[in-house]
């Protein structure tokens, strides 16, 4: 997987009942005009369908929206199917209303990042580029 | 038209054909001779003086807006005053249904409520008619308005949280805990499965001996706006369709005085929809499901007085002032030319009108009081009809503390009784900004109506995924505006506090309340006769197999025990479940 050679994969995801999509909307047309290829999983996802996607459209990025209180329950799972099929490697994001306690606790689970209202697109955009050219950079160093 | 600047007045004769409103020629050229002059030798110099930028736009249509309007402006558009305004109560209803506008009575003021068990809602419900409110709005949580009980794996954290969860008759029962003599109106806002909704409501009125003929319910049935942005869907947009055309068919033959039709255009505004685009996608919409209950054998005069809409109103008052004006005259004007109805009842637009949460910021949140206000202000101009409801300050946050409802009533009355807007009927009609836009507006709404209809209506829209990609693109341009500050919002991109922190007293809900409602559910199925429920389970799916009605056998089934997830489910087998491709989503 030589990521230098294809444009990054994100795929973004909503878990559960939650609806709200103007968010994801909005990321989604942001990293396509940043050159990133966006797939998404249309709604009302459980864990297993989106960390099986992941795998099979072999992405580097894992973008989950939430806007419903249901990210507790549903997160820790995507992180935990995601270790058990070794797909560790990927980043995953956070994205919607997550309470900063909350927040804490998804991060100290695995998650790389969460943003919340009133973070910019270029915020998001700029965090996945250079993650990416970091995984990449020590990569090539090992 | 030159030949005239400098002729005296007197020696014209006055030009009968002019329409009413309109400037005679040789006005408009002295008009334009004297506006020109101002623009050149006072606004130029004025402006170039200036520190704000060049040119401004309306905030959801980004049209242009001119420096100064004029009777010019007016006579641009083809302004005709008993063709495009007339009178209150009368057609073209430009100016409001009511022949007497807000001097007869004030909108009924409203708040929408529903959060946890049935129990939490009646108390918030007394609470809330306590401060003064008499029409109550009842939001079902995610489970339930996606057609799934309390206890399904599939929805673990959500029971309670976005409404009211209501699995059985009994959850329904003891929301609806309520005084009915001072209950106007109720609202039940539950697309995907109304029948069953609206079959446990009958249910449940019968077994509190209420007379359904007492107060108004107002179901929302509103499916198709599910496809379009809001997603709570169960089944294909079709199937969808010809339920909510049971549940409009079976209403108006046995409670013909409740409402089984509310078409929420502004969920379409709060998915960024332009006004001219919640009007065009709103009425679209309305039209299918208008052929579809024609098909029903019902005329146009019975039915189109049960349609009614909840319209959304942004911040940018002029644009919210004039789409409600102009929402009136494209929907009698259709209505009377596409339809051909005939009686002045049908020819009037019912709604509710609704500032959206999403004018509402998270940041600074007693900044949204004067928001708030400001909305109701606009909605009070542009005609508010029958209802108004308001958000609430902190929602952004979470769900209303009972100091933010108190705020939220007062801000409606305040509008109504302190600021006399209220006291004459439609104050800014003539203006002349406003009166062009709204001419505008109107223009372009049809043509978009037009466009439409050449893809096969509204559902031939929502399934070439014409709303959803229209939509996803205002979303991001919206959004981009924000981001690049050409539209500066207090708190957010101007005016903004580092490191603010939310301070609040915030509602919490109970978390112990989804396990109690698990247990009363699990309790519920335990105790009913199961051949019963099996039989009338059965005979649902025997009805959505064929074309009868959906609502009396699902009233069977909700007499049998039946839960409301038990009833989708039956259904979902017949009409299976929609599961758009990502072409479809907008995003």
């Amino acid at each position: 997987m030589n990521s230098t050679s294809r444009p990054i994969r994100v795929l973004l995801a909503k878990l559960g009942l939650d609806t709200h999509t103007i968010g994801i909307t909005v990321i989604a047309h942001a990293l396509r005009d940043a050159g990133m290829e966006v797939i998404f999983t249309g709604l009302k996802q459980t864990p297993e369908m989106v960390v099986s996607t992941a795998i099979q459209e072999d992405v580097d990025v894992v973008g989950i929206s939430s806007l419903s209180a249901a990210h507790m329950r549903h997160v820790p799972k995507v992180l935990e199917l995601l270790h058990q099929q070794g797909a560790e490697d990927k980043l995953v994001v956070i994205g919607g209303v997550v309470p900063e306690a909350d927040a804490q606790r998804l991060r100290e689970m695995g998650v790389h990042e969460v943003f919340t209202m009133g973070a910019q697109t270029a915020d998001v955009v700029n965090y996945i580029r250079q993650w990416i050219t970091e995984r990449d950079r020590s990569a090539a160093r090992a | 038209m030159n030949s005239r600047i400098g002729q005296a007045r007197t020696l014209e004769s006055p030009d009968q054909a002019a329409p009413a409103g309109a400037v005679s020629q040789d006005d408009s050229a002295a008009l334009r001779e004297a506006q020109q002059n101002w623009q050149a030798l006072r606004f130029e110099p004025a402006i170039a003086a200036g520190t704000r930028k060049p040119l401004f736009t309306t905030q959801a249509l980004r049209w242009p807006i001119n420096p100064l309007y004029t009777p010019l402006d007016l006579e641009s558009v083809g302004f005709d005053y008993l063709r495009d305004v007339g009178f209150p109560g009368e057609f073209p209803y430009t100016r409001g249904t009511d022949p007497a506008g807000n001097r007869a009575r004030l909108w009924t003021m409203a708040q929408v409520t529903g959060f946890g068990t049935g129990r939490d809602w009646s108390k918030r419900a007394r609470f809330m008619l306590d401060q003064g409110l008499q029409g109550l709005i009842l939001e079902h949580d995610l489970p339930t308005t996606n057609g799934y009980d309390s206890d399904n794996p599939l929805v673990a954290g959500e029971v309670g949280r976005a409404g009211l969860a209501i699995d059985t008759l009994e959850d329904l029962e003891s929301a609806l805990d309520v005084p009915f003599d001072r209950l106007k109106y109720l609202m039940s806002v539950c697309n995907a499965p109304q029948p069953v909704n609206l079959a446990m409501l009958i249910a449940t009125l019968e077994k509190k001996g209420v007379d359904p003929a007492t107060f108004t319910l107002h179901m929302v049935n509103g499916i198709l706006i599910e496809y379009t942005c809001v997603g709570r869907y169960i089944y294909p947009p079709r199937h969808g369709l010809r339920i909510a055309t049971d549940v409009i068919e079976y209403t108006i033959r046995n409670h013909p005085n409740w409402m089984p039709l509310s078409i929420i255009s502004a969920q379409l505004y709060a998915a960024r929809a332009n006004p001219v685009q919640e009007l065009a996608f709103g009425i679209s919409i309305a039209f299918a499901y208008m052929d579809a209950a024609l098909e029903r054998g019902f005329d146009v005069d019975t039915l189109a007085p049960y349609f009614h809409f909840v319209t959304g109103v942004d911040m940018d008052f002029f644009e919210a002032v004039c789409k409600l004006r102009a929402f009136r005259k494209v929907w009698a004007t259709l209505l009377r030319d596409r339809y051909g109805a005939k009686r002045s009842e049908s020819l009037k637009l019912r709604i509710m009108t609704s500032p959206g949460t999403m004018s509402l910021t998270l940041q600074q949140p007693l900044n949204n009081i004067t928001r708030l206000a400001t909305m109701a202000l606009s909605c009070a101009l542009g005609g508010a009809g029958e209802t108004m409801t308001t958000p609430l300050h902190d929602e952004a946050h979470a769900l209303p503390a009972d100091e933010a409802i108190r705020v939220g009533a007062a801000v409606q009355h305040i509008v109504a009784h302190e600021t006399g807007v209220a006291d004459t009927i439609d104050p800014l009609a003539g203006s002349y900004y406003v009166e062009t836009l709204t001419r505008k507006i109107e223009t372009e709404v049809l043509a978009e109506i037009a466009r439409i209809d050449a893809m096969g209506g509204a559902l031939g829209a929502i399934e070439r995924g014409y709303f959803q990609r229209e939509l996803g693109r205002e979303q991001y341009e919206r959004n981009r505006d924000l981001e690049t500050g050409a539209r500066k919002l207090v708190g957010v991109n101007h005016l903004k506090k580092p490191e603010e922190r939310a301070e609040l007293d915030m509602f919490r809900l109970d978390e112990a309340s989804e396990i109690r409602q698990i247990e009363q559910l699990q309790q519920y199925r335990a105790n009913r006769d199961q051949a019963q429920v099996a039989a009338a389970l059965q005979a649902v799916r025997d009805a959505a197999a064929g074309t009868e009605n959906l609502v009396p056998p699902i009233l069977a089934a909700v007499r049998a025990h039946a839960t409301h997830g038990e009833i989708c489910d039956a259904m979902r087998e017949v009409f299976g479940v929609y599961r758009p491709d990502a072409q479809l989503t907008g995003i």
